[in-house]
């Protein structure tokens, strides 16, 4: 009986890992409001703080860092399947002689690509959340959802070298994967919150078009 | 004739066999999309309205006398960058080479204020190797046909000389299946001098072990040609630069053939080798144009003890132009042997990069002394990589018989160095697709 979770199939046991690797940080205790916008549902969190630790280290040498947002519907806290989600990159850099953030969200298009400059930190993240919008049609009519919300720094600049001239370098790729720290809770931030129902969401009059 | 059903069983038999390869590559392929992802988020760095003021790597001013190890032509391209813009993306670039260059295990760019009102000071911090040695996989691919070929390295770099050893199996270049060891040493010899770049001493070592095709043994009695079970070579090399776009490698090969047959003695495959290529890019305001050529020479001779004596000529042409999304190339290939050459060295067609989607035992299964081969692509960018079609057509013959002109069709994805594709040969009513994917090939 002891060994029982030794039996456990690999493909199970997969899910089982995969499952608590991407769940949802259980010491997030501020919880999102979620308010419709015109014909977009919006997120808001009062005490938004991703920029920090080592992205903002890399921030201040004058790095540019992606953050990746994305804001999902799903029908349980802990579903792998949304409703309806929204992705987007963003990024940011540090004006290292005014001080101060700019941030642009990176789109298939250069010509499509919208900038921000001469924010304070707050004024960056709150601005990631203002583009992470989710359409109203897609929000289901009929029935309670959760809305989970996630931002984290790409850290694919870690890649750079691991595929080159001479073809894939396995021992960069192995140093990488298992010879660097696992990721600080800094870099991701994760929140969940519901359930909601749309008609009982909050409305708020229009602020603007989608970014 | 195949019936209809039995066309779409191969041509669906042909991707199963093809996932494994699929898999790794598309896994593979996202790195490389985050690459460029990344180079074109570098571009929007507020910093880049600055102009530079110093640059360093590692603390220490490019500009300072100190015998500094980064090759001249970096230490000279970077000493440039001051009083330039600050391109982010540039900087990342150099991050990149610098850490090639110098076998560092990372390199980031730091920008700090400058003395100057809106200037920057950048220092590009390295990071140290905890190993001295790095495992690669060079090149690699999956034929649907052939199966998997492809290259394992383990290099170290010490001053200025780099020495690889690798393991090898090579199911696509050649007549048979060639696995085996392989040591490399580079060198260039005069350091930080001058010019030093234009000249490099190399020395190869090889030694394979072969496996024949079914198709190759049946058609090998009355030919003249031998069998061997397995083959080894050294081969030194000086390769120059006599002038820029011009590179010219002079060199020898000392090898040997064990027979396949038991009681036959082994034979020696000693030969001279020229290669010279010659390479150019015209940057036009719409039209980017890029000419590649290529000529070898291979010559056994009794004079260095080889019991194989014969001249084997190679020369190929490549041209390529973009505008927009589209990218047209055409590459043409010409080859002729004179004599009595080993199988290593007879021409094949029906590999991964000439008449794809043709089985080569069915064209010649023992190759041929001479061979015509083109082949035309069209590339249009789908974003970030391009899908292409291309159109194969060449002959492979000997030069006592006549010779068929065959042609393939296909298309495919590329994206940085990886490459799956799908060929079709050409003729009459019967399609037996081939499935190919991987990289650097």
């Amino acid at each position: 009986m002891r060994y029982e979770l030794l039996r456990i199939s690999i493909p199970v046991a997969a899910a089982v890992f995969l499952f608590l690797a991407t769940g949802p940080v259980p010491g997030a205790t501020e919880s999102l409001s979620v308010y419709l916008d015109g014909d977009y549902l919006r997120v808001n969190l009062p005490h938004l703080d991703f920029l920090k630790g080592k992205p903002l280290e890399r921030l201040k040498d004058g790095a540019t860092v992606i953050f990746n947002g994305q804001v999902k519907l799903t029908s349980s806290p802990n579903s792998l399947f949304p409703l309806a989600q929204t992705v987007a990159s963003f990024a940011f850099s540090y004006d290292i002689w005014e001080e101060r953030f700019s941030v642009t969200k990176l789109t298939q298009s250069r010509e499509a690509r919208r900038t921000w400059k001469h924010l304070s930190a707050q004024a960056a993240e709150s601005l990631c959340l203002d583009n992470l919008l989710i359409d109203r049609s897609e929000v289901p009519p009929d029935r309670d959802f959760f809305v989970q919300l996630e931002l984290r720094a790409d850290d694919a600049k870690d890649q750079l070298g691991i595929i080159g001239d001479p073809g894939i370098n396995i021992t960069r790729f192995l140093t990488e994967l298992f010879g660097r720290p696992p990721r600080s809770p800094q870099e991701r931030v994760l929140f969940s919150s519901g359930p909601f129902r749309l008609s009982d969401l909050k409305k708020t009059e229009v602020r603007s078009v989608r970014g | 004739m195949p019936s209809p059903m039995l066309r779409f069983t191969r041509v669906r038999f042909a991707f199963i066999k093809a996932i494994p390869g699929l898999l790794l590559v598309s896994s593979l392929t996202l790195s490389a999309a985050s690459q460029e992802f990344l180079h074109q988020a570098a571009e929007t760095n507020v910093n880049s309205q600055y102009m530079i003021e110093a640059v360093s790597v590692g603390g220490v001013d490019v500009d300072q006398p100190v015998p500094h190890k980064l090759p001249k032509r970096l230490r000279e391209r970077l000493k440039s960058l001051v009083g330039q813009r600050c391109d982010i993306a540039t900087l990342e670039d150099f991050a990149t080479e610098i850490r090639r260059e110098m076998h560092f295990r990372n390199v980031s760019e730091h920008l700090s204020k400058g003395n100057a009102p809106d200037t920057v000071r950048v220092n590009f911090e390295v990071v140290r190797r905890d190993l001295f040695f790095d495992i690669s996989l060079p090149k690699f691919l999956y034929h649907s046909k052939q199966g998997f070929s492809g290259e394992l390295d383990a290099s170290t770099h010490i001053r200025q000389n780099d020495i690889t050893v690798g393991m090898v199996s090579n199911g696509d270049d050649l007549t048979e299946r060639f696995t085996g060891i392989t040591a490399r040493f580079d060198s260039t010899p005069f350091g930080d001098l001058a010019g030093s770049d234009r000249m490099r001493l190399g020395l190869t070592f090889e030694d394979y072990h072969e496996q024949w095709n079914q198709a190759t043994v049946n058609a090998l009695p009355g030919s003249g040609l031998d069998l061997y079970r397995s083959r080894w070579s050294v081969a030194p090399q000086l390769v120059f630069k006599p002038a820029n776009p011009v590179s010219v490698a002079i060199g020898a090969s000392f090898g040997y053939l064990d027979s396949e047959t038991p009681d036959v003695p082994g034979q020696a495959v000693n030969a001279g080798t020229l290669d010279v290529r010659y390479g150019h890019k015209i940057e036009g305001d719409s039209v980017q144009q890029e000419i590649e050529g290529r000529y070898s020479l291979r010559v056994a001779t009794r004079a260095l003890g080889s019991d194989y004596a014969y001249a084997r000529h190679l020369v190929s042409v490549r041209y390529e132009a973009r505008t927009g999304k589209h990218i047209m190339s055409d590459e043409f290939t010409g080859g002729s042997i004179d004599g009595r050459a080993p199988f290593f060295d007879r021409f094949v067609l029906g590999s991964s990069s000439t008449l794809q989607g043709w089985d080569r035992y069915e064209i010649d299964p023992l190759g041929g002394s001479r061979v015509v081969h083109n082949q035309m692509t069209y590339g249009h960018r789908v974003g970030q990589g391009t899908v292409e079609a291309f159109y194969d057509a060449g002959m492979l013959w000997q030069s006592n018989r006549g010779a068929t002109l065959r042609h393939s069709l296909g298309a495919g994805f590329k994206q940085g160095i990886f490459i799956m594709a799908m060929a079709f040969p050409v003729r009459d009513g019967r399609i037996e697709p081939v499935f190919m994917c991987g990289m650097n090939y």
